[in-house]
């Protein structure tokens, strides 16, 4: 099928987007076409500026618009319990629940050797040094219930084990495989209250 | 247990395909390639959500159509359940009671068939794979949580080799991540080794006095399992997991050195014994037909009493194969218990009390006729 130019880079454009089909694409792109400039400008901004002006926390990792990041930031919340977590969407989904007061690290993924993931791609480096100064008591191990997640956490807790720090890892209230994003809210907040010691 | 409604749509030869069968036995009649197995293949398939024959699914979808479509109507005590297999050039998907199941695990064993086909002789004598083939899927369909914990064991072992690939070309890297992986397959390792001994004496059990039935008591039939660690049957898990640990202590520099695993229930066996002797090596080709009869019939009963109830039988172009003594031993042993389906060129050979009580199908080019 033959589109003008401008048209067949927007589908091109929205076919990068995850679960986005050839078709979607088109109904998307022409949906665009009908839009109100305004709103359409908005848009475009919107998007560059999601890209331009949210980084990376360079203490927990978490994605902000200020460095440190707002939770990195809040003195009322506990600085003794970090929450290692694989995503920032997981930190979403803790925080919906309302009842986690530490801190997070955001891991940005798990190690995968068949993927190519060695612990050296994913945030932990910079997880060990804040342990080193920061008068953490317990690390809560919350990545994916699946195997690289559990490789993950396994791995960290054999960092951290000889620094004494108590690390308990997230209990299983969560669909086994499945991923933390999807739980809802009452199985994470069982998943909190169950954590094992590693 | 049986099926009482198939229908097909587009899955092989089968375009639209309703039928409605005995629940005792059904003969399914028709010339060479005309949709026999593919009947019986469908049955399989609603009870593994996978074919007998090929890993391919996309095979089953009839040429030229987007999607096939198998549903099964189910009666397990005294209760009818549907099951449907839907698969498509993007995936599978498996409906139990309407609802779609995500895990394997959760999809599996809730109709259970047993299938005896010619390829069934290479269960003696094919490749190792064959036999950690059989026993895994007759494990998980008594014991669906079982697929779970292979499905973990198999994902492990992948990241395992993947990362001693890495470590073959850089040795001296750091080994806290082959520490973590070589953990976490010790431990669902160990879980399978330790259920596939509970299942080898359960079917062990069945299996002898079956054998020696049908070798009209002449030959004695042992099961042995051949372990890639040295683990033997009466360990349970805590003493099979320290085991593992000093087997994986003992070749990490050689597992490193060749870049993959080298032990582990990926590389364990199974071997059959008549009479003291090993059947894949001195058995003649009676001796492994009857070996492997034997094991599909122990399953036949061991399903029985681990679910409660009997599979159904899938008996694919096998009946012809046996000599007239198998054959009627075989009908003897399913009559009147176990919904059957039998597949053969021409009635002739199947004794008449037989096709006079049961279902016949007459199968040409996709398209089934009910004769009874
Ligand atoms: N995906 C498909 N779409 C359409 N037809 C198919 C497909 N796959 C296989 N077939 C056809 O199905 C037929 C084979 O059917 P099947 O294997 O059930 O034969 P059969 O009746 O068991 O024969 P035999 O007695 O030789 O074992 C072949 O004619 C083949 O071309
Ligand atoms: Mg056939
Ligand atoms: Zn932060």
């Amino acid at each position: 099928m033959y589109y003008p130019e401008p048209i067949s880079k927007l589908i091109d454009s929205f076919t990068k987007l995850p679960g986005i089909g050839p078709k979607t694409a088109v109904r998307l792109a022409f949906f665009v076409l009908e839009m109100e400039e305004d709103d359409v400008l908005d848009f475009a901004k919107s998007l560059v500026s999601a890209k331009r002006e949210l980084t990376h926390c360079s203490t927990c990792g978490n994605i902000t618009d200020q460095d440190p990041c707002s939770i990195c930031q809040d003195d009322s919340r506990d600085n003794k319990l970090i929450c290692v977590v694989q995503d920032p969407k997981d930190v979403i989904a803790m925080e919906k629940m309302k009842e986690f007061s530490g801190k997070y690290h955001v891991l940005h993924g798990a190690i995968s050797p068949m993927d190519g993931i060695g612990p050296e791609d994913i945030n932990v480096a910079s997880l060990i040094n804040r342990l080193k100064d920061e008068g953490v008591e317990e690390l809560i191990l919350a990545t994916n219930p699946n195997v690289e997640g559990e490789a993950t956490a396994m791995y960290i807790s054999r960092l951290v084990k000889p620094s004494g720090i108590r690390i308990t890892r997230i209990a299983h209230g969560l669909p086994m495989g499945g991923d933390l994003e999807y739980a809802d809210e009452v199985t994470l907040s069982k998943a909190m209250e169950g954590r094992r010691e590693l | 247990m049986h099926i009482s409604e198939l229908s097909l749509r587009s899955f092989r030869n089968y375009n639209d395909l309703s039928l409605t069968f005995d629940d005792q036995i059904n003969v399914i009649i028709g010339d060479n390639a005309q949709g026999k197995t593919n009947l019986m293949e469908a049955i399989y398939l609603l009870a593994f959500s996978r074919s007998h024959r090929t890993p391919r699914d996309k095979e089953l979808i009839q040429w030229d159509k987007e999607y096939a479509k198998i549903k099964g109507s189910i009666i397990k005590r005294n209760r009818r359940f549907p099951l449907e297999i839907i698969i498509s050039n993007k995936g599978k998907k498996a409906k139990l009671n309407h609802i779609e199941q995500k895990r394997l695990s959760d999809y599996i064993g809730a109709m259970n068939v047993v299938m005896f086909a010619p390829e069934d002789l290479n269960l003696v004598k094919g490749s190792p794979q064959v036999r950690r083939r059989f026993i895994d899927m007759e494990i998980g369909q008594v014991q669906p949580a079982y697929v779970y914990h292979l499905a973990q064991y198999q994902k492990v072992l992948k990241q395992r080799n993947s990362l001693l690939k890495d470590l073959q070309r850089k040795p001296e890297a750091d080994r806290t991540m082959l520490a973590v992986l070589t953990d976490q397959l010790i431990e669902h390792g160990a879980l399978i080794v330790e259920r596939r001994f509970r299942f080898l004496q359960l079917l062990r059990k069945w299996a002898a006095p079956i054998h020696e039935g049908i070798s009209r008591q002449l030959e004695a039939l042992e099961i042995t399992y051949d372990a890639s660690v040295k683990v033997s049957e009466d360990m349970d898990l805590e003493t099979i997991v320290p085991i593992y640990q000093e087997k994986f202590t003992d070749i990490e520099t050689k597992e490193v050195e060749r870049g993959t695993t080298l032990a582990g229930p990926h590389r364990d066996d199974l071997m059959f014994f008549v009479n003291g002797k090993d059947v894949q090596t001195y058995g003649s080709q009676g001796q492994q037909r009857t070996t492997a009869l034997s094991l599909k019939l122990a399953e036949i009963e061991l399903i029985k009493s681990e679910v409660g109830e009997y599979p159904i039988l899938l008996l694919d172009d096998v009946l012809s194969e046996l000599d007239d003594f198998r054959r009627s031993h075989l009908l003897h042993t399913i009559q009147g218990k176990v919904q059957t389906f039998v597949s053969t060129t021409s009635v002739e050979g199947i004794e008449h009390e037989v096709i006079d009580q049961a279902g016949i199908f007459r199968v040409d080019n996709g398209t089934i006729d009910i004769e009874k």
